[in-house]
């Protein structure tokens, strides 16, 4: 907890900054500061799983450290890791897998910081018939997208059950499956299907992967070796200002789900999803090890765990894909 | 590939109907809500359905971000459309200035139209960056072709009379075009743009879905992720009803426009062509299409600079399929994927045609069905199919039945009414005929109005390909995850570039082949039933 002073030193300086920011915010470009242009790639519609990085946004951290980011936001069809590479962001958000996969092809990516300590996947189901531990799996209808198929290999290898006594139903996108009973549980994100079902007025159990030795650092920071090598002072500014967004994030997560309707009123998002899901990420996000180091943090053991799991996926990566100096100079500071 | 006869028809002869006509139509409309009502309630608590009081209660309450939605996805859909359009506007002048390049410029423009929108969309998206673009892109690509097509055939659709009355006044081609030429294509302007107007809609929402900031494609992912059933049936009922009134809106326009009659062609039998020279003609506008393709693609990607990471040329894609070490199992996978796709494709391709061909005869036989009827197959055909695909699948199921149904929806209209067009062509003499030998209704059909049918039937079918292969790629990547969709989605989000690319061209190249291998089956059938259209 020796995090805990700086944190109350970061709010007042946070809502010294609201000012500055809410003058900022909606004025856009054009500003009379020589900020520099700078983009985030998301990798998801906009939503509280981003929310420390609209309070950044909003609280202008990241004005005071003489950027201007434009969040550009992802969706189904959205191409994450490329905007990088091109040079359109600066940053991405993308997760270990994908980050692994795009090195194979030849993105030469570094991961600067980790969002997701624990990765979101969980088996969701019913209270009727829950699915609380790997071995509850076997003689279940599991409803997912094909594409997940590793993942799911990789829990039942970590977990020694055998993935042909589970029956795959392949779904996409949609809950639905298991509320009709046409599977006993599905995989999905804890922040996703699950809340959605909760508002909805169902209790599901859900069953998180990470707690079974799923270990894929997920929400992940990405750059590339040249911006690391060339605009480093760019990168320290955006990943501090990710850093006091998700921090001021923690202490109020009902605030975080509120700025996020407010800054996105198109988006067609209601707050009481949000709040849950606001308040359902935090122990994804934050644990012991952020509390000591500060939050992005990751250990050698926990990259150890990820090529482990990795390898599971059938990617190939090294403790060298991950490069702490940002984060070093970030939280040094 | 004949540039078949498309069919002017599709909007200006449809007869303005009557007001017990219109009644019945109404009463028709009435029947399809109380059903849905019903159904809705019944379905109560499954998550699939609302009713359409539900859905008019969530418009009512949720009308400012709707109307926001729907403005964004408008504006772009508009703007693709007028893009669109222009193209093909463009390129049809250009084959008729340049007659010899027409073969190429249709084959170059199909090519691109048969394009999958699932794998377009995000290589638009890091080409353009963030902004409109790619749902402007997709939107235009959407249309183009189902304009210029109709275009290039009504540029030449005036009695050479006409051409000759021109001339007769010492004037030329300028001329010729401007009061001969442009005045018989607006009727196949206006078909053009009525298919034109849905299509737009569509793209405009697959494009949102590469991290577009607002429109209604954005709100259908929020809402099927949300479990929100009443959002997801508001916008696909909203964006229903646009394309409806879009669809309609153009009809209206062109019975205002075109109030003459369409003249009356007598084509002369064209020379036999020796059939060897018809296939060197053939091989040769075939490997020129392929030719301007490749030029197209490599070059395009050379001028705007962009990341081999990401794109894939003509040279990659072949390395990737034939020389890289792992081209084998590349070839496997996307093997595997095509096979999947293509039993679920072709039966419902055929599902659609017959649907459609089915019912356009039915219609002629019992015209009171069509009045009921043709409200819901247009809005059947104008439901955008990434609102409907994932809840089509979720009723029946994610078996083949699912699918099957909705490639033969997207099939099924455009075939319905190129068919009542060409049904209603029947040449009156011929018909008077028949009524003097006392024949009956049967007789007539079978002998007379189906085979006036065969040409816009097949120009249907041809047309149809690219439908069908987009909307088994959409359900495929939305709703069950199998097939070439979602390899294509797949490989996207996992680098896998030049599966990507390869899996583009391929799927490409096949709806090319369909449309030409459609075009060859037209061209024998038209032989025997319609000489004069198989020039």
């Amino acid at each position: 907890m020796t995090h805990r002073p700086m944190m109350s030193r970061r709010s007042l300086l946070a809502a010294g900054g609201a000012t500055l920011g809410l003058a900022g915010f909606g004025l856009g470009t054009g500003r009379a500061l020589a900020q520099t242009q700078v983009a985030l790639q998301l990798s998801w519609l906009h939503s509280a799983q981003f929310a420390g990085s609209y309070i950044a946004q909003d609280r202008g951290f990241w004005a005071e450290g003489g950027l201007e980011v434009a969040l550009l936001q992802g969706g189904p069809n959205a191409p994450v890791e490329p905007p990088v590479v091109a040079g359109t962001a600066l940053i991405g958000i993308s997760a270990a897998d994908y980050t692994a996969a795009a090195v194979e092809q030849g993105a030469p990516f570094r991961i600067l910081g980790v969002a997701m300590q624990k990765n979101p996947f969980v088996i969701a189901s019913l209270p009727d018939t829950p699915v609380t531990t790997p071995a509850e799996l076997v003689g279940k209808k599991i409803g997912m997208a094909l594409a997940n198929t590793p993942v799911l290999q990789a829990l039942c290898t970590l977990n020694g059950v055998d993935i042909n006594a589970i029956e795959i139903v392949p779904t996409q996108y949609s809950p639905q499956p298991l509320l009709t009973g046409e599977v006993d549980c599905l995989l999905c994100w804890e922040t996703d299907l699950p809340v959605a079902m909760t508002i909805e007025g169902l209790s599901p159990v859900t069953m998180l992967m990470a707690d079974h030795g799923y270990a894929v650092h997920s929400q992940t920071y990405i750059a590339t070796t040249d911006s690391l090598a060339n605009r480093r002072a760019e990168l320290v500014a955006l990943m501090r200002g990710e850093v006091r967004g998700w921090e001021a994030y923690r202490e109020n997560t009902d605030a975080a789900a509120e700025l996020t309707l407010r800054m996105f009123p198109d988006a067609g998002l209601s707050l009481e999803t949000q709040r849950l899901q606001a308040a359902r990420q935090v122990p994804l996000m934050f644990s012991d090890l952020t509390d000591a180091n500060g939050f992005g943090w990751w250990t050698d053991e926990t990259v150890a765990a990820n090529i482990e799991t990795l390898a599971l996926l059938g990617r190939k990566v090294t403790p060298d894909l991950w490069d702490r100096s940002i984060l070093d100079e970030v939280h040094g500071a | 590939m004949t540039p078949g006869p498309m069919t002017p028809g599709m909007t200006a002869a449809q007869p303005r109907p009557a007001t017990g006509s219109r009644r019945a139509g109404l009463a028709g409309l009435g029947v399809i809500v109380l059903g849905w009502e019903a159904l809705g309630h019944l379905l109560g608590g499954t998550f699939l359905l609302a009713p359409p009081s539900a859905v008019v209660g969530y418009l009512v309450e949720n009308h400012a971000l709707m109307g926001r939605a729907l403005a964004a996805t408008l504006t772009n859909a508009l703007a693709g459309f007028v893009l669109g359009n222009l193209a093909a506007i463009a390129l049809a002048a250009l084959a008729l200035i340049w007659p010899a390049a027409q073969r190429v410029v249709t084959g170059v423009a199909l090519v691109i139209f048969c394009l999958p929108l699932v794998a377009t969309g995000p290589i638009l998206r890091v080409l353009m960056g963030p902004g409109d673009g790619p749902q402007i892109v997709l939107a235009a690509l959407a249309v183009y072709y189902t304009t210029l097509i109709p275009l290039l055939v009504g540029l030449r659709a005036a009695p050479s009379s006409w051409f000759d009355l021109v001339r007769s006044y010492g004037r030329g081609r300028l001329a010729a075009l401007v009061h001969v030429r442009m005045r018989a294509a607006l009727p196949y302007l206006f078909a053009g743009l009525q298919i034109a107007a849905p299509a737009a809609i569509l793209g405009a929402m697959v494009g949102e879905f590469t991290g577009a900031e607002r429109g209604i494609g954005v709100l259908t992912v929020r809402a099927m992720r949300g479990l929100d059933v009443e959002m997801t049936w508001a916008i696909a009922t909203l964006a229903t009803g646009v394309a409806v009134m879009a669809y309609l809106g153009i009809g209206l326009l062109a019975r205002r426009v075109l109030t003459d009659a369409p003249p009356m062609i007598l084509a002369p039998p064209a020379e036999p062509r020796g059939r060897s020279a018809g296939l060197a003609a053939a091989l040769l506008g075939a490997v020129s299409v392929l030719a301007v393709v490749v030029l197209l693609w490599g070059g395009g990607l050379a001028l705007f600079g962009v990341n081999p990471f990401f794109a894939k040329g003509p040279e990659d894609v072949l390395a990737a399929l034939f020389w890289q070490p792992d081209a084998a199992q590349t070839r496997a996978t996307l093997g595997e994927a095509l096979v999947e796709t293509g039993v679920l494709l072709i039966p419902g391709y055929l599902a659609g045609l017959i649907a459609g061909a089915g019912l356009a005869i039915a219609f002629t036989l019992l015209p009171r069905l069509a009045i009921t009827a043709m409200p819901l197959a247009i809005a059947l055909r104008s439901v955008p199919i990434v609102t409907t695909a994932p809840l089509i699948v979720l009723m029946l199921g994610r078996g083949a039945v699912g699918t099957v149904a909705l490639v033969a929806v997207m099939v099924f209209f455009p075939t319905l009414v190129a068919c009542l067009h060409g049904l209603r062509q029947t040449p009156g003499q011929v018909t008077d005929v028949f009524d003097s030998y006392a024949a009956g209704p049967l007789q007539r059909l079978v002998r007379l109005q189906i085979p006036a049918m065969l040409p816009a039937f097949f120009a249907a079918a041809r047309m149809a390909v690219p439908a069908a292969v987009l909307a088994v790629t959409v359900v495929e990547w939305l709703a069950t995850g199998i097939g070439i969709g979602t390899l294509m989605a797949l490989s996207a989000s996992v680098s896998d570039h030049d599966m990507l690319w390869s899996a583009v061209a391929l799927v490409a190249a096949l709806s090319a082949l369909g449309y030409a291998a459609v075009g060859a089956v037209e061209a024998r059938v038209l032989h025997i039933y319609a000489p004069e259209q198989s020039r």
